[in-house]
């Protein structure tokens, strides 16, 4: 019998958190007599920011060590796992970790019954409008916390690395048991019953939480998944056709490369009001990604398949409530804004506040700058003039 | 076969969930390594992490030097161990190429570093994943060359290569290879074994009157030409053949102090006893192997596993008589050679010399598999020995190399 647990996170933010899950469970694991071992799925690296990447840890109760490592070891990724966990809930639209790996469905390795263990704050209903379906059923169960950045390396310690392992336990206890769970947390900081109680408190959380999700129930997948050429079909000497530079005016005006798109590796995605834009080109400049496309009226529409998240085009825009990062579950498709705003400027705009809202979350992207939390702005559609940032 | 449990006891102080690298990282804590240099590249490069770590929380007293490049780094460490200091480096893929000079006079100074080889495929294009061509290209420059497939064993070979390259018979450089990802970044509960139990194993460090210092004035490589040369090479040839001898020791030594961990010194046999048909690999290849081994052998098919683990010196004659026992012999390379005799990977091609003399040679075929880290799945396996079974009764002249994984 083999256990497969897969840990999926967010490339260098969440790399020690996902590392140190996938210890822990190997070593609570080896504690209750099991064997087991962790790696992580090696091509992720090197691991740009926000990138999803993938960790894994399989236990055993009755397999020698080497076949372990026979079955699970000696493969870069696993063909199916008993559960995956998603420690960013907008990894939940898909991941796409490298080139030619294509966007795959967050549930991809989820086993018949098997269960994909979600840290959100939102519930499971709300979840499966992005998770695709699967001819078989499976569970989704989530227990709640925060987004856990650190900073590039970072382990944020907020406790989501005990409660990840509470939970995992409490979906099964083949994988480690909740008091082998505790028992190490108490033991590994015996001054700290927090953490142990924390393992707890998700344990008994994704127990009321999960939830079977029937064959069929989830969305349609709409991303194709690349089949690779075979050697004779590509050409020598480790060079690849590069995509050809093309620019028109207009959304989708420049050319872009197919097989990458990177647009899974955001959290939040820059929402802009057109209506308040001075045409400044500061973010069409600033892009590091080129998702921004000037159109013929001097606006820039975005290309959201390849925006990254990384939040520079919100710091460059001068115009106060422009251009603001939001959380990606609030969105559904990666349709152009601009085409979205000529179509009803009104709506659109309403629209934009309704996303925005006025929290914003800027999440550390750079060691010790921490987690802020400002208060925004609603700007209702022609009811003010651009103002300049302070 | 491996046994479980060590005679001695208290041979160990405690079990820790380890990568390769981190093992290797303990293996040099308890070789009381003197001086360390660092230069990063991905695989090998955690064990630099780990040790810089283990510097700096004071549980090993060293110096640790960061190179410009690993031609500085391999320098720095060569030049360390000629004033009897017991260093320790290591690299991967390309990198290891860089700084290839320093690797070559380090073999022909016979100064016993000891290096740490992450398996990593030689770029371009970027590549990560293992291939063996990498530590492979030190093979015929006179180093100690052995590959381990498990975080114990990574441990246990820093202590059995440094006694084994520092004994007076042999003072070659230990290049001690894994597989990069499978090994180097796979986390296993390893036993790590008290420094008193180390210290019954692997004597100090002393270069006696090869010791550059002032106090026992030498000087090492000067200009020689023809006159020297040729000699120097007949010492250095002695010298690999010698190793041959003292690696056996070293495994009866190890065994004696930390039970008996390892059956045979150059290679591990698995079930073939009455096998007509084996494969040979090295590297973590090994774990498929065995267990596709395991599960032919539950449908009644006569097969076996070698895993080699030395590679330089060869383990010519043990390897010979192991080899001629077999029908078949499939060779798995995660190398290539590319225009080579037959187009075969270099173990292959060393196996297969190995077994030339003999009047009755078992068919040998070769397979090269799991290039640049692509997977070697156990199904993967069950074919190699399927190949290497009608082997025994096809032509294969025509045939002779399989590409396993390749996309095709």
């Amino acid at each position: 019998m083999i256990k497969r647990v897969e840990i999926n996170y967010r490339g260098i933010f969440q790399k020690n958190l996902g590392k140190k899950i996938g210890s822990d469970i190997v070593i609570i694991a080896s504690r209750m007599g099991r064997i087991g071992f962790s790696n992580g799925r090696y091509s992720d690296s090197p691991e740009r920011n926000g990138i999803p990447c993938k960790y894994f840890a399989f236990v055993s109760h009755d397999l020698s060590e080497e076949e372990l490592e026979a079955e699970c070891g000696a493969k870069l990724d696993i063909d199916q796992c008993d559960i995956s966990v998603v420690l960013d809930d907008t990894m939940l639209k898909g991941v796409e970790p490298w080139g030619w790996h294509g966007v795959r469905p967050i549930n991809e390795k989820v086993q018949p019954n098997g269960t994909l263990l979600v840290v959100t704050k939102r519930t499971p209903d709300e979840l499966l409008e992005f998770i695709a379906k699967k001819p078989y059923s499976w569970k989704l169960a989530t227990y709640s916390g925060d987004l856990s950045f650190g900073g590039l390396w970072v382990f944020r310690d907020d406790l989501t690395h005990e409660k990840t392992l509470g939970a995992v336990a409490g979906i099964d206890s083949d994988i480690i048991g909740i008091e082998a769970a505790e028992g190490y947390l108490r033991y590994k900081t015996p001054k700290e019953p927090a953490r142990a109680e924390a393992a707890r408190l998700a344990y008994e959380e994704v127990r009321k939480t999960v939830r079977t999700v029937k064959p069929g129930e989830g969305v349609e997948w709409k991303h194709e998944i690349p089949v690779l050429p075979k050697w004779f079909e590509f050409m020598e000497g480790a060079a690849v056709p590069a995509v050809k530079r093309e620019f028109s005016l207009g959304p989708k005006g420049q050319s872009r490369n197919e097989t990458f798109k990177r647009g899974t590796t955001k959290n939040q995605r820059p929402v802009v009001r057109f209506d308040l834009c001075t045409k400044c080109t500061l973010c069409w400049l600033e892009c590091p990604d080129q998702c921004f496309d000037q159109t013929d009226d001097g606006l820039y529409d975005i290309a959201y398949e390849y925006c990254t998240g990384c939040n520079k085009c919100a710091q460059a825009c001068p115009v106060k409530e422009c251009i603001v990062m939001v959380d990606e579950l609030q969105f559904t498709d990666d349709s152009s804004p601009w085409e979205a705003y000529k179509a009803n400027p009104e709506k659109y705009t309403e629209w934009a506040e309704d996303r925005k809202s006025t929290g914003r979350y800027i999440h550390p992207m750079v060691t010790g700058t921490g987690l802020e939390f400002l208060e925004g702005e609603l700007v209702p559609f022609g009811g003010k003039r651009a103002s300049p940032k302070k | 076969m491996i046994a479980e449990e060590p005679k001695t006891k208290n041979v160990y102080e405690r079990e820790d969930l380890l990568t390769g690298c981190q093992a290797v990282s303990q293996g040099v804590r308890l070789a009381d390594v003197d001086v360390i240099a660092a230069y990063p590249i991905r695989p090998y490069t955690e064990v630099m992490d780990a040790l810089s770590k283990i510097i700096a929380d004071g549980e090993l007293d060293a110096e640790y030097i960061i190179a410009d490049s690993e031609h500085s780094q391999f320098e720095i460490v060569k030049h360390a161990s000629s004033v009897n200091a017991r260093a320790f480096a290591g690299s991967s893929g390309t990198g290891w190429c860089y700084g290839f000079e320093a690797l070559v006079v380090t073999a022909t100074d016979r100064l016993p570093v000891l290096f740490l080889v992450g398996n990593r495929a030689l770029d371009d294009p970027g590549a990560f994943g293992v291939e063996h061509n990498d530590a492979m290209a030190v093979r015929d420059m006179g180093w100690l060359l052995a590959w381990v497939t498990t975080p114990q064993e990574a441990l246990e070979h820093v202590l059995i290569g440094y006694r084994i390259a520092e004994d007076k018979r042999v003072r070659m450089p230990m290049a001690l290879a894994m597989d990069g990802a499978f090994l180097t970044h796979s986390q296993h509960m390893v036993k790590i074994p008290t420094a008193e139990a180390v210290r019954q194993f692997l004597p100090p460090y002393d270069l006696g009157e090869g010791r550059l210092h002032p106090d026992n004035p030498i000087s090492i490589a000067p200009q020689v030409n023809e006159d020297w040369v040729m000699e120097l090479r007949r010492q250095n040839w002695d010298a690999a053949r010698r190793a041959r001898g003292v690696i056996k020791e070293a495994y009866r030594e190890f065994n004696a102090v930390f039970g008996e961990r390892y059956s045979s010194p150059f290679f591990t046999e698995f079930m073939t006893d009455d096998a007509d048909t084996v494969l040979i690999g090295l590297g973590t290849v090994c774990a498929p192997g065995r267990t596709a081994c395991k599960r032919l052998r539950e449908k009644g098919h006569k097969v076996g596993f070698v895993s080699l683990r030395w590679f330089r010196p060869f383990p010519t004659i043990e390897l010979r008589e192991s080899l001629k026992r077999f029908k078949a012999v499939g060779v798995i390379d995660r190398d290539f050679a590319h225009g080579s005799p037959d187009d075969g990977g270099i173990v292959m091609h060393e196996v297969r010399s190995a077994l030339y003399p003999l009047k009755n040679r078992p068919a040998i075929t070769n397979i090269i598999t799991g290039l640049g880290g692509r997977d070697v799945s156990i199904d993967d396996c069950i074919r190699m020995y399927e190949i290497a079974q009608k082997s025994k009764t096809e032509d294969k002249l025509d045939n002779f190399v399989t590409w396993i994984g390749v996309r095709e």
